[in-house]
């Protein structure tokens, strides 16, 4: 089975949240000094999942990611947990792309690879968390979309996916080749081990630039992107802390009681 | 006459001297060769390096029996009594070759008995007699009347102490009913004459009491060819391997591990078997193979491991014990050439089987196995090489340590997310720091801060102290600040072998651009991993010191000046990778000597026979399984037991145990936990 799984590098998460900080002016994320960006954590388990069909079925995977120069670290991230290889898609024009422009970049890059039969992307980015990449691009592919898989498993020709429905899980079959979105129910990434982490260390990823994949210039243009960030904040968050007193423990489970019926 | 030239059923007497010997010598050849034969299945190693210093070492370690007189302590004194029976034994071993093998087997008694030269000898002999015994009578009390923990009951113990004793009791035979047969009257050698004056006396026919001596003689001979059947087929092989074993000992760190070259990793990639670390006997080299002959089950690391102590399943002593007993239960296969067939369906598999994966992530590295084992037993690497394998072929390790490896591999550090508040150049903010990089002078000291203390709020407490106290001292010296990564130490001690590659050679490339000569480390695992391990990776071209050297260094020098009176009661706790992997304890205590009316009060586990706080090896971040206690809490009493009101350390992993310590006691109000910057700072002149 060969397989695409399309990854992001982002921002961090588990940065101290004191040190998260905005330019509200731009509408952009200053990045703090010294983090090194990471791989999108739902992007790593459509890495993982990526691995397992390919452990029991065989075949390729080819990682690709639209960011910046450095997105050739969570390319060979995924080369060093078990994926064949993999492409950035860094150009001027890709950057602050929506939704609908990196779908588009994706897809050029996909038709470039050519043969596939499955897609894989994280359920949304850790960063922006928008969650459309992976439907517009199965639209823009025409194939089937299964989202937010916690199994994915390869039946002849079709590929099974048990995805998390609200009150439990769903089982969903769709013919190769499809598109699956993945969701963190898939289980832990595997750490990276053995020869794949020294050899993805030395390993040189491919750039390729719109022109590469054939992009028109018109589909990137930000006059036609279909979002627009009006704001950007960091939220507030306030905490009021009262300690509820009593002469005895139940006296004090009582007060405790009396004051959470007063706040509903 | 002597016992071999007399004719026995028709029979001469050096026939059947001769015969006997041949069946022993074949043997005890036979299983010897078994032995080795299973040695070699290990991998290769070159432990044949400064063969000088080698023999230096083992006769300056085994002739004065410093291998076991080192761990006498007033609770345990058998190391004494081991050394009586080697003295002793080794005089009976050199009696044996001359009065056995070359007087009566080689008819050289004419020259060898009956002169002053005998006389001398057997008195000797006498005397080493008497210490055997006593010490045989000593162990058996130890064994059967009062045991210590670290002893366990065992029929091969039995026997030897068996044999040896009724070696003594022969060799009293021999020569008093000889001397008493013979009809002289001496004084010397002073026991065998006692008995021979006392037998001459009950008017026993000296024909009978020379056929008696006589008896003996070759009694005494079957004892000592069972003997060396014998011992290379029990724990007490040890006679045998221990010498050798000392001879091949890790000489630069007592921690070895060996790098897994690239090369070897690719031909495992192309032929689709990505086996790394030990999953086999066979994947140990053959120096840790070795080390199980050499193991004679005294039980000292048993009792001085953390884990054990705290109520864990792991035993260092079960570990080699058991690896012993796996070695000779598939060796025979192994030999016979089915290696294939026993690789891949092994009756048991090492890890899991043999031992238990918990007991493998039990251990934190801290060492004190290897520093009170008299034979030099290598035990950690061994464990480090079983977690290799669980982590690199295996994917197979505690949530908690894919944790910190995870973070480890992505943002170079093991502490990132929510345990950290901090990013890792924060500490060097307003700090009028030479920050490498940005700095545009010449610095060739660097301050390696290590991880911890650049990201755990309490321990850049201690960083900041120790800042000051070198910008004090007039120390010229920069800083990586945002720049600095991990040294690579959590990864190797949890067994993620290619980080740490990753690591020491990256670090070593910046050390390499910036020109530096001189690295100080606050922390010592930092400190071990930086000054012994890179240089296998080229890292060889800076000198590594702690802190505590520098400081010491300072104060000799006159350049730090501690003049505050601190009036306290203070004990130290020693970093087992400070004190016992690089001996560095006498500094720490120079400091603290030199604090004016600071009292101190030494823990009875202390310096190079330090107890661990539990943060080794990973630990800082592996989860402890469930014991009966926890490590630190172990230490802590200790520290509690001291009555002092400070306790210092100079390790970020031991100062974050040692307070998390304090607070789970509930001690809080009269112990304070501090890094030894911290209390210099204090105790300097600050005008």
């Amino acid at each position: 089975m060969n397989i695409i799984v399309c990854v992001k590098q982002v921002l961090d998460p588990e940065i101290p949240p004191a040190k998260f900080k905005i330019d509200p002016e731009t509408k952009q994320v200053i990045p703090p000094p010294g983090v090194p960006p990471v791989i999108s954590v739902y992007d790593e388990r459509a890495v993982e999942a990526a691995c397992r069909l390919k452990d029991k079925l065989k075949g390729k995977i080819t990682v690709i990611s639209v960011g910046s120069d450095k997105a050739a670290d969570v390319i060979k991230h995924a080369i060093s947990m078990g994926a064949d290889e993999g492409f950035v898609l860094c150009d001027p024009a890709f950057e602050n792309l929506d939704s609908f422009g990196t779908a588009y970049v994706l897809s050029k890059a996909i038709q470039k690879i050519g043969a596939y039969d499955l897609v894989l992307c994280g359920r949304q980015a850790a960063d922006w968390g928008a969650g459309q990449v992976g439907s517009i691009l199965a639209e823009i592919l025409a194939i089937p979309v299964i989202t937010l898989a916690c199994d994915i498993e390869g039946v002849d020709t079709n590929v099974r996916v048990k995805r998390i429905v609200s009150d439990g899980y769903e089982i969903v079959e769709a013919p190769l080749p499809s598109l699956v979105t993945v969701s963190s129910e898939i289980g832990l990434p595997r750490l990276p081990a053995g020869v794949r982490l020294m050899m993805a260390r030395k390993k040189v990823i491919p750039v390729w630039k719109a022109q590469d994949i054939g992009a028109e210039a018109s589909q990137l243009d930000k006059g036609n992107a279909h979002t627009e960030i009006t704001g950007l904040s960091v939220p507030t968050r306030k905490i009021e802390c009262e300690i509820i007193t009593g002469a005895t423990p139940g006296e004090a489970a009582a007060n405790l009681a009396s004051k959470l019926a007063n706040l509903i | 006459m002597s016992p071999v030239s007399a004719t026995y059923w028709g029979i001469p007497g050096y026939v059947i001297f001769w015969v006997l010997f041949v069946i022993a010598a074949g043997l005890f050849a036979k299983r010897i060769y078994f032995l080795f034969r299973l040695m070699r299945l290990g991998k290769q190693e070159n432990r044949f390096d400064h063969m000088g210093q080698r023999i230096k070492n083992v006769l300056f370690v085994i002739l004065p029996q410093w291998c076991t007189l080192r761990s006498v302590t007033k609770k345990d004194l058998a190391g004494i009594g081991h050394a009586l029976l080697f003295w002793g034994f080794s005089c009976f071993l050199v009696s044996y070759i001359v009065f056995i093998g070359l007087a009566e087997g080689f008819g050289l008694y004419p020259w060898l008995m009956g002169n002053n030269f005998e006389t001398v000898f057997s008195s000797i002999l006498d005397i080493a007699g008497l210490c055997v015994m006593a010490a045989m009578i000593w162990a058996a009390i130890r064994r059967y009347i009062v045991r210590p923990e670290r002893l366990e009951l065992s029929v091969e113990a039995g026997v030897i102490m068996v044999l040896v004793f009724s070696l003594m009791v022969l060799h009293f035979g021999i020569e008093g009913f000889g001397l008493a047969g013979s009809g002289e009257t001496t004084n010397w050698p002073p026991i065998g004459s006692v008995i021979a004056n006392y037998l001459s006396s009950t008017g026993i026919s000296k024909n009978t009491l020379i056929t008696v001596s006589q008896g003996a003689w070759w009694l005494h001979y079957l004892v000592i060819l069972g003997f060396t059947v014998y011992i290379p087929r029990s724990k007490h092989l040890h006679i045998l391997a221990s010498g050798a074993n000392i001879l091949f000992k890790p000489l630069a760190s007592k921690v070895v591990l060996e790098p897994i070259p690239l090369e070897a990793l690719e031909a495992m990639e192309s032929e689709g078997s990505v086996d790394l670390g030990a999953s086999k006997i066979q994947d140990f080299t053959w120096k840790d193979l070795l080390d199980l002959y050499a193991c004679t089950v005294c039980g000292r690391c048993h009792v001085s491991c953390p884990a054990h102590v705290s109520g864990k399943t792991l035993s260092p002593k079960e570990v080699i014990h058991d690896l012993k007993e796996h070695l000779l239960e598939e060796g025979p296969g192994l030999l016979a050439g089915n290696a294939q067939a026993t690789s891949e369906s092994p009756a048991k598999t090492m890890i899991g089987d043999v031992i238990a994966e918990e007991d493998i992530w039990a251990c934190t590295t801290c060492g004190a196995c290897q520093e009170v084992c008299p034979v030099d037993i290598e035990h950690v690497r061994k464990i480090i090489k079983m977690r290799q394998n669980l982590v690199l072929a295996q994917n197979k390790m505690p949530e908690s340590a894919q944790l910190m490896l995870r973070n480890m591999q992505t943002r170079g550090n093991p502490w990132a997310g929510a345990q950290s508040l901090r990013l890792r150049g924060d500490w060097t903010h307003d700090m009028g720091l030479k920050i490498l990089g940005q700095y545009e002078g010449r610095v060739d000291t660097l301050f390696w801060v290590g991880c911890t203390g650049a990201l755990i709020d309490r321990n850049v407490e201690a960083t900041l102290s120790l800042t000051r106290v070198l910008k004090a001292a007039g120390v010229d010296f920069g800083v990586l600040g945002e720049a600095e990564p991990c040294c690579g130490d959590p990864a190797r001690r949890a067994g993620y072998e290619f980080q740490f590659q990753i690591s020491a050679e990256e670090n070593i490339e910046t050390f390499k651009n910036y020109n530096i000569k001189k690295i100080i480390t606050s922390c010592p695992h930092c400190y071990n991993t930086l000054k012994n391990e890179y240089p296998r990776y080229g890292g060889d071209f800076f000198e590594v010191v702690h802190y505590t050297e520098l400081l010491a260094d300072l104060i000799t020098r006159g350049k730090l000046k501690l003049t505050n009176k601190l009036n306290t009661l203070l004990t130290y706790h020693d970093p087992c990778y400070l004190s016992r992997y690089n001996e560095v304890f006498r500094e720490p205590r120079q400091i603290i000597e030199g604090i004016p009316n600071a009292k101190f009060k030494e823990m009875e586990r202390s310096k190079n026979t330090t107890f661990c706080c539990g943060g080794g090896g990973g630990h800082m971040w592996i989860e402890e399984q469930h014991g009966t206690t926890k490590i630190n809490h172990v230490r802590m009493d200790e520290v509690i037991g001291t009555g002092a009101e400070t306790v210092v350390t100079s390790c970020p992993y031991c100062l974050q145990m040692l307070e998390e310590g304090i607070e789970q006691k509930g001690v809080k109000d009269s112990l304070k936990a501090k890094d030894l910057a911290e209390l210099v700072e204090e105790a300097m002149n600050q005008s």
